[in-house]
């Protein structure tokens, strides 16, 4: 943290200076940022090799013009040590790396979207030839930036600050080409009581040749088969994950519950076509809920 | 390949795209309130707690349900103008995360450090995000600006 400074006195200040804050006291003005991001739909793309096209629909919600840039960007989620999520990308992946960001271009790459304004923006891939049949990936980086700063004009005898704001929306973009198949294996599942919740992990390991897009369903069941907490969470494999999801406690009776995973590849927020079904896993857990104290 | 075959070619792949269907609720981040500093003086310091609802920045979320997202904040060290600067600091406690909307029980979070968080059950999560301008005795006056930049992306996906 930053140290804090006394303010100083205003007896520490010659008169002009002290005339030049009180002016400053009557029009110095910090400025509100104006800009919103765009609407960008959908947040995932799939790609195929038989029409190499795509496209994103870019919306400006806005008062302000928003002026828009589309690059690429390979990554894709990850867990750290603690089951964190986060998202991998590297502006020069490995030669082996199956990213499409290199030969996926966006048309237009620059728009300006005035407010109100949809565009649809083409999306064109140009694979290298001979390319291996599989899945390859990409980030498309959607970056709006718009409104203005209000500062300046005719006073120059104040300080005046302004923000602007600058919004980025990374979405996925997928792109198959020939046979791909996906699945994933459930293993190391294990539940215990930290806190005020049950904390889960697990190891899930992606098979095959493409992402595996799914949803982890979790339930706590008492000594009698009774549902007492559930969560459902979307998530993604690209290789392998070791996440950790929460199931709150409190009001829970103390006891020997069971903590039922299911792993499978519902998703209601792609299209059917981006879906690649693969088969559902399962797993259970014991979990002990002590007294509380 | 020549040009014109190579142009008819693109015309005709980017004609064949996909019709575009609606998929989920598509992600949305919004700059709802910039971060407010109030009258500035030279030599004193303007720290904007996240708690504070008039004056810290306030951006919105929405997308898909329950799903987890990354939020990275791009934050100037400095605002510019007038030939000089005015330094700008951000500290561990800077930024805040709701799935409420509103500034009580806010989850504290260093805005300097990508956040991984979930948005609520009905799609939703706003950051807040204060700061502390700290302008110096011999500070010009004049018009200052700099750039936040806020990114978000699922990671669901």
């Amino acid at each position: 943290m930053t140290p804090r400074r006394t303010p100083r006195s205003f007896a520490a200040f010659p008169l002009p200076a002290l005339a030049l804050l009180a002016l400053a006291l009557v029009v110095g003005r910090a400025t509100p940022l104006r800009a919103q991001g765009v609407l960008v739909a959908p947040q995932a793309v799939f790609m195929d090799h038989r029409t190499r096209a795509g496209a994103i629909e870019l919306y400006n919600p806005g008062t302000e013009p928003a002026e828009v840039s589309i690059s690429t960007l390979f990554g894709y989620p990850v867990t750290d040590s603690s089951g964190v999520t986060t998202l991998y990308t590297s502006a020069a992946p490995d030669p082996d790396a199956p990213s499409a960001a290199g030969w996926v271009q966006a048309f237009p790459r620059r728009l300006k979207l005035a407010p109100g304004q949809r565009q649809t923006v083409r999306l064109m891939a140009r694979p290298p030839q001979n390319l291996p049949d599989g899945e390859y990936w990409t980030r498309l980086v959607i970056e709006a930036s718009g409104g203005r700063v209000d500062v300046g004009g005719a006073d120059s005898t104040s300080i005046q600050v302004g923000l602007l704001l600058k919004v980025r929306t990374v979405i996925a973009l997928l792109y198959r080409k020939g046979g791909v198949s996906t699945g994933v294996a459930l293993s190391n599942l294990r539940a215990n009581v930290v806190g005020d919740s049950v904390a889960v992990r697990m190891r899930l390991a992606r098979e095959g040749n493409a992402a595996y897009l799914g949803q982890v369903h979790a339930a706590l069941l008492d000594a009698r088969g009774r549902e007492a907490r559930s969560f459902a969470a979307p998530m993604a494999v690209y290789y392998a994950l070791e996440p950790r999801y929460s199931l709150p406690v409190a009001g829970l009776a103390p006891g020997r519950y069971t903590l039922a995973l299911r792993v499978d590849t519902s998703r209601d927020d792609i299209t059917t076509a981006g879906v690649l079904a693969g088969r559902a896993v399962r797993d259970t857990v014991s979990v002990v809920v002590p007294p509380r104290r | 390949m020549p040009p014109t075959l190579r142009s008819l070619l693109v015309a005709a792949l980017l004609a064949a795209a996909p019709a575009l269907h609606a998929q989920g609720r598509p992600l949305r981040a919004d700059g709802v309130r910039g971060l407010t500093f109030g009258t500035v003086f030279p030599g004193i310091q303007v720290p904007v707690p996240a708690s504070d609802a008039a004056r810290s920045a306030q951006f919105d979320i929405s997308g898909v349900k329950n799903s987890s997202i990354q939020i990275t904040l791009l934050l100037p060290s400095q605002l510019t103008g007038a030939g000089t600067t005015i330094p700008l600091t951000f500290g561990a406690a800077d930024g805040g995360y709701s799935l409420t909307g509103s500034t009580a029980g806010l989850m504290p979070f260093d805005p300097r450090v990508p956040l991984t968080t979930v948005l609520s059950n009905s799609g939703r999560g706003t950051v807040f995000l204060g700061g502390t301008l700290v302008p110096p005795n011999s500070q010009r006056a004049g018009s200052y600006v700099g750039t936040i930049t806020i990114t978000v992306a699922p990671l669901s996906l």
